[in-house]
């Protein structure tokens, strides 16, 4: 069920009403059948593998749980006789007890994961290699279908996991209510990747209607719409035509693909997180920020920090710091110092552990040597940023360059958008040496009359379409922009005239209702990142 | 506290730290910044600071990150 069908608005209308039909107390356990409704909507196969991260997410938790209470026990009972060295023993003996709980419900899930995502990718790379060192082997290679939202329920469900081995959040005791914070229906398509700890009691106190906060909701809802509708399916045109005839669109189109896709990809995934994040807030829960106008950033760090943030903390909090901080990466870095020097020596340990996030986040996106590189290439652009950071600071003071004024800021805005845009040739194009032969035909045949002669206009989208396109990219750049300076516009909005007020709501729906893209073939299910 | 401050200038001498309560949540401490000060108040005071200590509140300030030593050295 696509968030942009009228299947979902109705589905939604309808679990809004049961959910505020129903008395506070149980409001959780309406929430809970309209999720599985919902998933089984999806595929009803696929709620094994939904409800086995329940089972064994709920088990391994109470179990962590049980443990902590028994040990703060005993070593409170205990703590008086313990010098220093024997109470990080007793730490360290404890922490390999969790241990042996964590880990298997951690393979568990994420090879869950694993076999259904990257199997097929493995299984095929080893026959290839196989092949060519001559060996007589042959691996079957299967290709499933992954189930509704995996990536998304496998990740918040074991970041929940580790804080709770971690002893940041209590396990739940429920088992419905767990199933409900690992399903709830706006986020499991696409996120925001949700934390327990934010979403709990959103979740299992009944919310109370709220006449403002629906209309908030709608409103982003309509927003989300807008973007992904009148945006980024218009600009999809030209993208695929694009990237679909890569021989016949060449040099300058190269360039012009890559940033009509970074439109059509910001407008495709924010509109459905803004979707999400509005049907959230009509049952009265406020999912995490996804998106902080990521095309705004000042440098690459800085974009990631923008850019599905949920992803990025995710892998910042349960991966990068675990690994930094490990004793192996702090020796590292200890040696570092002594070989390398001080300066280098000190970033050992973030650096190698930032490559290794980037190099995740690159196959998270899906099992193919392109997401590879694109992880590969973030990383190298972060690790360069960062080594080169202090010598063009350097720089820029002997040549006199004045770093605090608004065109050093646009400069680096546009930078960091040029480095993005390459970076989404690699995911876009069909595979790896297609992208690196796109941006080779880019530099090698350079030619800025197409921009003037028609040459648009072969890409799919008529006159008015791409004054369709121009326009509807200005309102987003101008909402970004005022949000960017701190103004809440829907607040803001609300407190201006009726009639103000109104035809800015009626200009929104018509444009949503002229302009946005739907007809027979056209198929308005496919958000890009149900995909991942 | 004064060595505290030392450390935390040798890496950020652009922020100030004193009576800034949101170093973490205002983005003026990255996790780039959290990873190379563990390091740093590990050698420094002889503590352990794990991936599980590693939370905004533990480093919005610099009385936050002195208390997170302090427990840590009491433990």
């Amino acid at each position: 069920m696509a968030f942009t069908s009228m299947a979902f608005v109705m589905f939604l209308a309808l679990a809004v009403a049961a959910y505020y039909v129903t008395p506070k107390r149980y409001r959780w356990v309406t929430l809970l059948v309209v999720n599985y409704v919902f998933y089984y909507f999806a595929g009803v196969k696929y709620f094994v593998y939904l409800l086995a991260t329940t089972i064994t997410t709920y088990i391994a938790t109470r179990k962590l749980g049980k443990m902590a209470e028994e040990n703060k026990t005993a070593y409170n009972a205990a703590k008086a006789e313990l010098d220093k060295e024997g109470k990080k023993r007793w730490k360290a003996e404890f922490t390999k007890k969790k241990r042996r709980v964590l880990i298997p419900a951690l393979v568990f899930n994420f090879g869950i994961l694993a076999v259904l995502k990257y199997s097929g990718f493995v299984t095929e790379n080893l026959n290839a290699l196989f092949a060519r060192i001559s060996v007589p082997v042959e691996l079957p290679v299967f290709h499933f279908l992954l189930p509704l939202g995996i990536s998304f329920y496998t990740f918040q469900t074991m970041g929940y996991l580790i804080d709770v081995y971690r002893e940041k959040t209590a396990p739940e005791k429920n088992i419905g209510k767990l199933a409900l914070f690992i399903s709830f229906f706006p986020q499991i398509v696409q996120g925001p990747i949700g934390r327990f700890q934010n979403l709990s009691k959103q979740l299992f106190e009944g919310n109370s209607f709220s006449y403002e906060r629906t209309k908030f909701g709608v409103q982003l809802m309509m927003w989300g719409a807008f973007k992904k509708l009148v945006i980024a399916d218009r600009a999809s045109v030209m993208v695929d035509n694009i990237f679909g005839f890569p021989d016949t669109f060449g040099g300058t189109y190269v360039a012009v693909a890559a940033l009509i896709y970074c439109i059509q990809l910001y407008g495709d995934f924010s509109g459905g997180i803004d979707i999400a994040t509005g049907a959230a807030q009509l049952f009265g829960v406020d999912l995490d920020k996804n998106f902080e106008r990521p095309y705004l950033a000042t440098s690459i760090p800085d974009f990631w920090r923008r850019w599905h943030i949920t992803l990025g903390a995710w892998f910042r909090d349960y991966v990068f710091y675990p690994l930094s901080l490990s004793k192996f990466f702090m020796k590292v870095g200890k040696k570092g110092r002594q070989v390398l020097g001080n300066y280098i020596g000190k970033l050992l340990p973030v650096l190698i552990p930032q490559f290794i996030v980037f190099f995740l986040i690159g196959i998270w996106h899906g099992a193919e040597w392109k997401y590879i590189a694109f992880g590969f290439y973030n990383g190298t652009l972060i690790v360069l940023g960062i080594l080169f950071e202090q010598p063009l600071q350097e720089l820029a003071k002997k040549l006199g360059i004045r770093t605090e004024c608004f065109s050093w800021h646009l400069f680096r805005i546009l930078r960091t958008l040029v480095l993005v845009a390459l970076g989404k040739i690699i995911t876009r194009a069909a595979g790896f040496s297609l992208s690196v032969s796109m941006m080779k035909s880019m530099v090698l045949n350079w030619d800025t009359d197409i921009l003037w002669n028609g040459g648009l206009l072969q890409l799919g989208l008529d006159r008015q379409d791409m004054w369709v396109l121009f326009l509807s990219c200005l309102v987003l750049l101008a909402v970004s922009i005022m949000q960017e300076k701190g103004i809440h516009v829907r607040e803001t909005l609300a407190k201006q005239n009726l009639y103000f007020r109104w035809a800015v709501y009626l200009g929104g729906i018509f444009t949503l209702i002229i302009f946005g893209i739907y007809g027979l073939n056209y198929n308005a299910a496919d958000f890009i990142y149900r995909g991942f | 506290m004064e060595s505290l401050l030392k450390i935390l200038a040798e890496i950020r001498p652009d922020v100030d730290f004193e009576g800034n309560q949101e170093l973490v949540d205002s983005g003026e401490l990255d996790s780039f910044d959290i990873v190379t000060l563990v390091g740093e108040l590990c050698d420094a005071y002889d503590i352990e600071i794990g991936a599980d200590d590693i939370v905004p509140e533990n480093f919005n300030s610099v009385e936050a990150i002195m208390a997170l030593v302090t427990r840590l050295q009491e433990d």
